[in-house]
């Protein structure tokens, strides 16, 4: 087995920086109310001489203003929670832990064409989901973490393919790197017992009696001695995610950065679980419990966070938001089973097929759904209810029909006439005709009408028609572009 | 000696096999244009006065074609919708138009831009009348024709003749004695000077004997 473990180190900080970095200091506070230390301090608050474990208040003497947060370990859990279920499109078996997480990939390495391409696509994925981790791989869970948190302390690690490498590799980690109690490390720390190499040179009867079955437990499943069985991560059967903005947005290209995130996160979780949405609701929080939603909806399952993100943009653009947003979520209810496409060598009728639904699912995200559509033919014969909006590929079977006009008019025209003869920019002469029209008397909707092709001396040619009730009043109905 | 060699070209010619093309369905009409029929890939211009005198009419054939391999036609800011069973009689497939109806110049022209670079659509005609940056926008449509290796049909009034374009094919069309005159101002090769004449009329039934309506009676 080949393990992948990621570490987000100060991952409270990276889930309030998603959206963006602050220019102001501020800290993220832990511990008691009466004497709250400073868990994670951003950038700005760091130039400020702030360090994490300080007291907040003395943190606040450091800086002049200081933003403290407190930090929510529910947020955290979820936040992890997220990047496995997003994690899930890489393999099956992700395993949330403290502060990040670990895949199993020897089962899927192939598909991804080897461990390096693997995981410089995970890291990339991370970047674009706006987080920063490190990474271990080894071919124990535990051997993974450790060296995912060495390289987040600047230690270099060289990835471990071979169990039979393992121990060579781990030699010269710092014991600090385990999850033990802080007692244990202190004792070791006094034995001169420092590094991975020191401990495991130790007898284990001695040092079960010592420091207890957890510490020996632990060293054999770092180096696959006894088994480390972990539960794979089973996602929600929705999706929803909530960014918060680090500044108020006034504007909708703001929103675009955090919309990508959220996104690319929703992408990894449906590809996960080979899914798609038809349906995606954007909700923008204005605070004051005001917010706008978005309905993102699409003719077949989608997901690709590039095409959501382009429908979406044109969305918005037609928004007028009434006030400033702070924050962006996003929720997906039904995820439906979405067969993935194929790259084909040249495009077929499938791929054509997608490409029309998108643009116009594209155009009908900006322009409105009533202005964009298809024609169809309908079975009538008047002229006016002789076509229909919509897609219909059957063929009406019309026998001959005298040629129709590329343009109709959505009204009948009334001409002019002169000495009873009708005219359009000049006098009407005849070319063809006529046809006679009787239809819809079942309806109520009746026509009876004499139609003629005629061309004026401009060279436009018109179809026309009279009534048979009134044959003096000649009508204007369809123009031969 | 230099006539013979190839890849020379010599102003008098025609440029051949630069983009794809689709015929017209008029032989004469053909054999002006470069590559022997409409071009696809690119911008082209139909100049005209007036609706009605078969400016859409005589592309009838190219769009059908331009439409095969299950393309889309899209009918932009078209003077009115257009008539399904009109296009039917024209071989146009109906499942393959879509009507696109903006309600701006700038609309209008991002629903080209976008219809034309997706690759999805075979042809894309567009009706379009005082645009501010014309040339600019016409820059754009052509570079997103090629992108989209789509037909871009633009029209426009025979008063802008003397404006530049970036289309790689200008024609006007005029109606006389029946027949549809088309001069060929812009093409890859020298302009044509003379008209060709098409019959595009065809397909009328002729007026029957008796039948021209005599005003102020009821005919039945």
């Amino acid at each position: 087995m080949l393990w992948v473990a990621l570490e987000l180190p100060a991952l409270p900080l990276q889930i309030a920086e998603r959206a963006g970095a602050s220019a102001d200091a501020w800290v993220i506070s832990e511990g008691t109310a009466q004497r709250p230390t400073v868990a994670c301090a951003n950038e700005a608050a760091r130039r400020a001489g702030i360090r994490e474990g300080q007291a907040v208040a003395a943190a606040k003497a450091l800086a002049g203003e200081l933003k403290v947060l407190e930090r929510d370990p529910a947020a955290e859990v979820a936040a992890l929670e997220r990047l496995a279920a997003w994690a899930g499109q890489f393999t099956p078996m992700v395993n949330v832990e403290a502060q990040g997480i670990v895949l199993e990939v020897e089962s899927t390495m192939r598909l991804f064409k080897g461990h390096a391409q693997l995981t410089a696509e995970i890291l990339k994925g991370v970047r674009e989901l706006g987080f920063r981790a490190t990474l271990g791989v080894a071919p124990t869970p535990l051997a993974a973490r450790l060296m995912a948190r060495a390289e987040a302390r600047g230690l270099q690690v060289r990835s471990c393919l071979d169990p039979r490498d393992l121990r060579t590799r781990l030699a010269d980690l710092p014991l600090f790197l385990f999850d033990w109690p802080a007692e244990t490390l202190a004792r070791l720390t006094d034995l001169g017992v420092l590094r991975v190499k020191d401990i495991l040179e130790l007898p284990y009867d001695g040092l079960s009696r010592r420091f207890g079955q957890s510490v020996v437990l632990s060293l054999e499943r770092l180096l696959g001695n006894v088994a480390d069985p972990r539960r794979p991560y089973v996602p929600p059967p929705s999706f929803r995610s909530r960014i918060e903005l680090p500044a108020e947005a006034e504007g909708v290209e703001a929103l675009l950065f955090p919309l990508r995130r959220l996104l690319v996160e929703f992408e990894g979780c449906a590809r996960g679980r080979g899914a798609g949405v038809q349906q995606l609701a954007l909700v923008l929080e204005h605070g004051r419990k005001t917010r706008t939603r978005v309905a993102l909806e699409f003719a077949s399952p989608e997901r690709e966070s590039d095409f959501i993100l382009a429908i979406a943009r044109e969305k918005l653009g037609r928004l007028q938001l009434a006030a400033a947003t702070i924050a962006l979520s996003l929720r997906a209810e039904a995820l439906i089973p979405c067969v993935p496409r194929n790259a084909a060598w040249l495009p077929g009728a499938q791929e054509r097929a997608i490409e029309r639904d998108r643009l116009i699912e594209r155009l009908a995200a900006r322009l409105g759904r009533d202005r964009v559509f298809g024609i169809a033919l309908a079975n009538d014969h008047r002229p006016e209810k002789g076509w229909k909006p919509g897609s219909d590929p059957r063929r009406l079977n019309r026998g001959l029909t005298p040629r129709r006009p590329v343009w109709l008019l959505q009204r009948p025209q009334r001409l002019i006439t002169d000495d009873g003869h009708p005219s359009m920019q000049g006098m009407l002469e005849f070319v063809a005709g006529p046809e006679r029209i009787e239809a819809g008397w079942w309806d109520g909707e009746e026509v009876s009408r004499d139609y003629y092709v005629a061309s004026n001396p401009l060279g436009e040619t018109y179809w026309v028609y009279r009534e048979h009730r009134d044959p003096a009043a000649w009508y204007l109905h369809g123009v031969f572009s | 000696m230099l006539a013979r060699l190839p890849g020379v070209w010599r102003g008098g010619e025609l440029e051949h096999a630069v983009h794809a093309t689709v015929p017209t369905g008029h032989a004469a009409l053909d054999r002006e244009l470069p590559g022997g029929g409409w071009p696809l890939g690119t911008l082209s211009e139909v100049l005209h006065d007036g609706v009605g005198i078969g400016e859409v009419g005589f592309l009838s054939g190219a769009l059908a074609r331009a439409s095969g391999d299950d393309r889309l036609v899209a009918w932009i800011n078209a003077p009115h919708v257009p008539y399904a069973p009109a296009l039917d009689q024209a071989g146009v497939p109906l499942d393959r138009c879509v009507v696109i109806r903006p309600q701006s110049s700038e609309e209008a022209l991002w629903a080209a831009e976008q219809a034309l670079k997706s690759g999805a659509c075979g042809a894309a005609l567009l009706w379009l009348s005082n645009v501010k940056n014309q040339y600019a926008w016409l820059r754009r449509l052509q570079m997103a024709a090629e992108a989209g290796r789509a037909m871009a049909i633009f029209f426009r009034s025979t008063a802008d003749e003397a404006l530049s374009t970036p289309a790689h094919l200008r024609v006007v069309v005029s109606r006389e004695n029946g027949e549809l005159k088309v001069r060929i101002p812009k093409r890859r090769g020298p302009p044509l000077s003379s008209f060709v004449g098409l019959h595009d009329l065809r397909g009328y039934r002729p007026l029957q004997v008796g039948a021209v309506p005599r005003i102020l009676t009821v005919v039945h």
